[in-house]
């Protein structure tokens, strides 16, 4: 594990040097994911001003929704600095054959073709939502509880480690079928189904939405249970609520491990 | 032309146990058709047709420790598809394989870290960066110690020269340079199995000596077992004892590189530079003229005869140069490759052993 985390403080180290060689870009990607994360507030802002609450007696009234959006953001952030460039990269190393290299080397490769990429720019949304966070608590009406601030790293860490699940599998797709360009599109319009409060998915079209998005990909407990637990007070469901993405982390880690390892088995490289 | 380096001599000889060990490794692969046009597209969407390709035919081969052995065969042979199993990135389909004692596409670290995989024509350092830092990601993922990579780092830099090189990002770097560079990472962990995917691929023929003076120190040095798949015979006069053939995923000739010019060569090519311009009728005597270009004369002479013929050339003829050679090896690796696909095949399969 230590060996582990020093390999990856290399592979931080080296993509840091990397992003300071190419200045201009490192802070272009910053501004253009803060410029877009600004229009989304502002959007969100623009709503509050026509009601006070997203779905009638959700308890989503305008801080706890904005903490529901950090979190969100912090997640993503997560996910997008140190998951996403590895997974996109994946995809021309394996039409390229460039995937041979990472193969031969002493290391676990989920680990590597994971890892060996990390996008500082994307950190940058991260700490916009740490602020937001901060803002949202101060003026919510209800501080949250010590076991709240316990639970919510730990509850980012498992909404974490579902996406991260659903990049290796995605990623695991593109060893089978050798070409797999939509990968980014169709984390897209996955993560969109996260980035509203479950609530919002009600009706004969919501519900087995809803019921799909916990149960079968559970999207809907990456953004939803943490920011519950920071935003609101805990009640009497609170502990299957707060055990449903522990054991969906845990499922989506060992289905992804499955998943990665039969796709690298089946890998055909490509002719040199 | 043949390397006379002693040292590089069968494991199996001297008894000792094989590095790399092959018994029927074959490997098929499912291509599918593509066909043309929009329609048969559109068709293929929900009907494709397939046809299986056999890149490896069930190979079977030993290589000791300390070996520099060449794979040679024309394009598609299977030779890359063959160091890709016995590195592990791919399942063979049948056979097996130990490489210093493992299965390779088991892909145990403790085998992953003691051999190294090198092709031409891929990169493996990091593109927008120095080749340093490619290096000290290296030191992390195969543990190497601080003053022991530092001292193997400085040996392999200083014999290739690429110094001043190790701060430029690699992006910047010619092809040879990276190529150095490639090679210097490929050894930091001293590995005591290499595989070379044509590495000499595009390079100029300063860079392909100087690799070949690197290529032949280390290995001499380090005991290291080679395999080297190339194109070029240069790469093969300059570093290989063993030569094995494969053609169509089946081995055609597997032994030394001075067989497969004793035993698949009739003649010998003597160059007589002479005093006068001769005619093709008096040259036709000694042997089969292939070129006359005024004074300068290229016979085809059987070897069984060269004893005989060359006393008498110089008895008879006013010659002021002459010299001896045998058929370039690209010549006969070429007729080799040939054979492989026609019947003839059955005429080298008999003369081996």
């Amino acid at each position: 594990m230590k060996r582990y985390a020093s390999i990856f403080a290399t592979f931080a180290r080296a993509c840091l040097v990397r992003d300071m060689t190419f200045r201009v870009n490192f802070l272009l990607e910053c501004v253009t994911s803060i410029g877009w994360m600004s229009m989304n507030l502002a959007f969100y802002l623009l709503i509050f001003t026509f009601t006070p609450e997203i779905g009638l007696h959700t308890g989503w009234t305008r801080e706890p929704f904005f903490a529901f959006v950090a979190t969100g953001l912090i997640i993503n952030s997560i996910v997008q600095a140190l998951f996403m460039p590895s997974a996109e990269e994946l995809t021309e190393m394996v039409r390229s054959g460039g995937l041979d290299g990472v193969l031969v080397q002493p290391l676990d490769a989920q680990f590597l073709l994971s890892m060996h990429r990390v996008d500082f720019s994307a950190f940058a949304n991260g700490f916009i939502g740490i602020g937001l966070l901060a803002w949202a608590i101060v003026r919510m009406d209800a501080t949250p509880t010590p076991l709240a601030w316990l639970l919510y790293p730990l509850l980012i860490v498992c909404g974490v480690a579902i996406l991260y699940s659903l990049v290796i599998m995605l990623a695991a797709a593109t060893i089978l079928m050798g070409r797999n360009q939509s990968l980014y599109d169709f984390w897209f319009y996955l993560t969109n189904f996260s980035r509203y409060p479950a609530e919002i998915y009600a009706g004969p079209w919501g519900s087995p939405l809803r019921t799909l998005c916990t149960f079968v990909i559970p999207i809907l407990l990456v953004v939803n249970v943490p920011a519950r637990v920071i935003a609101m007070p805990l009640e009497g469901q609170a502990v299957g609520m707060v055990l449903a993405p522990m054991i969906a982390a845990a499922a989506s880690l060992a289905l992804s491990r499955v998943v990665f390892l039969a796709a690298i088995s089946r890998y055909r490289s490509a002719s040199s | 032309m043949h390397n006379s380096n002693d040292k590089r001599t069968c494991g199996d000889a001297l008894g000792e146990p094989s590095l790399i060990a092959v018994t029927g490794l074959a490997k098929d692969y499912r291509v599918y058709d593509k066909p043309e046009g929009l329609l048969a597209s559109v068709t293929g969407l929900f009907h494709r047709t397939s046809r299986l390709v056999e890149a490896l035919k069930g190979v079977s081969l030993t290589v000791g420790r300390g070996e520099f052995v060449a794979l040679l065969g024309p394009n598609g042979a299977g030779k890359t598809t063959f160091l890709k199993l016995l590195s592990g990135i791919i399942t063979p389909t049948r056979g097996t394989a130990r490489v210093l004692g493992h299965v390779p596409w088991e892909r145990a670290d403790d085998f992953r870290r003691r051999f190294a995989l090198v092709m031409g024509q891929r990169n493996q350092l990091w593109w927008d960066l120095p080749a340093a830092e490619s290096f000290r990601l290296h030191k992390e993922i195969y543990r190497i110690d601080t003053p022991r990579f530092e001292r193997t780092r400085d040996e392999l830099v200083d014999l290739l020269g690429v110094r001043p090189l190790l701060l430029q990002p690699v992006r910047e770097l010619s092809l040879g340079e990276r190529m150095k560079l490639e090679l210097v990472a490929a050894l930091l962990h001293e590995p005591e199995v290499l595989f070379l995917d044509e590495p000499t691929i595009g390079l100029d023929v300063v860079a392909q000596h100087t690799l070949h003076t690197f290529l032949s120190h280390v290995q001499t040095e380090r005991q290291m077992t080679v395999v080297l798949t190339t194109h070029y015979m240069k790469d093969v006069a300059a570093l290989c004892e063993r030569v094995v053939v494969i053609t169509h995923g089946d081995i055609l000739y597997d032994g030394s590189l001075g067989d497969i010019v004793d035993r698949f060569t009739t003649h010998k090519i003597v160059t007589l530079d002479l005093d006068d311009t001769p005619s093709h009728e008096r040259m036709a005597g000694f042997g089969f003229p292939y070129e006359i270009r005024g004074p300068q004369v290229i016979l085809r002479i059987d070897r069984a005869r060269i004893a005989d013929v060359l006393p008498d050339i110089l008895r008879s003829q006013s010659v002021r140069d002459v010299s001896v050679e045998d058929v370039p090896l690209e010549e006969i690796v070429a007729e080799l490759f040939r054979s492989g696909e026609s019947p003839a095949t059955a005429r080298f399969a008999e003369a081996l052993p």
